[in-house]
């Protein structure tokens, strides 16, 4: 199954949800944030909402800014 | 020559207690919304050459709040900044850099309110109009505001120095304005300060001038005018050295409020002697 995270294409051998993939990529949690298909995503639904192909998901964080 | 961040972050704690004996300052604190701050500085994060640099000029800057960016996490990237911020002691704002629609604004900050590390409603509106100069569009700025505040957030809008729509700003329910002084990491200091004293006098919230500081005596002058604060981030991160630049800041910023409290004296053409002639012997 054919995902894109981030612009970028990847490949999933097994089903995810969302917190599935934020562990996989070891993300510290508090401080990502998850859009699929633009649409925001609450924290507490990352369990629920189970990834499909050719989702789009954007895993945003902070970065230095003015 | 090196700074030792240490001696200066005494030194300044030395000095704050000073002006905490002059009650008429110690109460003067920062309100937006309803939070309140004692300093009158806000710095951004960005363009600092290492992260350790930027943890202690943010440090020296004695600033509570300071403003960051929401971007996709690079899975290349080395370090994430969080890792030099005491979450416990900075007040995280985060920014729309880069946003040139109300809907991209509105949409990037309620993608941010999902991050743990934004702790208050406070958020930094900035919707860009123009890519050369990155002047505001206070037109979708102010379509932009409305939702977000309707949504709860505290909208700390980043706008042209325009007195009408700081006032449509105001009503729309924004707790402070934050006009230019210049453009954004130009370094041209205040350009229009007739326009900054409009606005401070149309608007009863308070007016914090966001960009185009260049140096401390910019940072003086700005607040000597009677703003409630200054944002800036480029002439600290690209100073020569940030460390000494950001401590010029935190005292400029104080000297300039506490000028502008103190009330300057008269201006007047010809001299007028300090020292009295009475009892002069030759």
């Amino acid at each position: 199954m054919r995902i894109n995270i981030n612009e970028k294409e990847f490949e999933l051998n097994e089903s995810l949800t969302i917190q599935g993939l934020i562990d996989t990529l070891e993300l510290d949690i508090r401080s990502a944030a998850v859009a699929l298909n633009r649409a925001i995503i609450p924290k507490g639904r990352f369990s629920e909402v189970i990834l499909k192909e050719n989702d789009r998901i954007d895993l945003v964080t902070i970065v230095p800014g003015g | 020559m090196t700074v030792d961040v240490n001696a200066n972050v005494a030194n300044v704690a030395n000095i704050d207690r000073e002006e905490n004996l002059d009650s008429g300052y110690k109460d003067d604190l920062l309100k937006i919304g309803k939070y309140t701050f004692k300093s009158r500085l806000i710095v951004g994060t960005g363009k600092y050459p290492d992260f350790k640099t930027m943890r202690d000029a943010i440090e020296l800057s004695g600033a509570e709040i300071i403003t960051v960016a929401v971007r996709r996490i690079d899975f290349n990237a080395g370090e994430n900044m969080l890792s030099y911020i005491d979450q416990s002691k900075y007040t995280l704002l985060p920014n729309t850099a880069g946003c040139y629609t109300a809907e991209d604004a509105v949409n990037t900050l309620r993608l941010a309110r999902e991050l743990d590390v934004f702790k208050t409603s406070l958020v930094k509106l900035e919707v860009i109009g123009d890519k050369k100069t990155l002047y505001p569009n206070n037109e979708e700025l102010i379509k932009a505001a409305k939702i977000l505040v309707k949504e709860g957030f505290t909208v700390m809008p980043y706008m042209m120095d325009d007195p009408v729509a700081a006032k449509k700003l105001e009503d729309t329910g924004c707790p402070v304005v934050m006009p230019l002084a210049s453009p954004i990491g130009s370094g041209l200091g205040i350009r229009n300060p007739y326009n900054l004293m409009i606005i401070k006098e149309t608007v009863s919230i308070p007016v914090i001038v966001d960009a185009g500081v260049g140096t401390a005596s910019d940072a003086s002058k700005t607040m000597e005018i009677g703003v409630d604060g200054i944002l800036m981030n480029t002439a600290i991160a690209a100073a020569k050295d940030p460390l000494k630049m950001a401590l010029a800041m935190k005292y400029a910023v104080k000297a300039g409020r506490l000028a502008y409290l103190a009330g300057r004296m008269p201006m007047k053409l010809y001299a007028q002697a300090s020292t009295s002639m009475e009892g002069i012997v030759f």
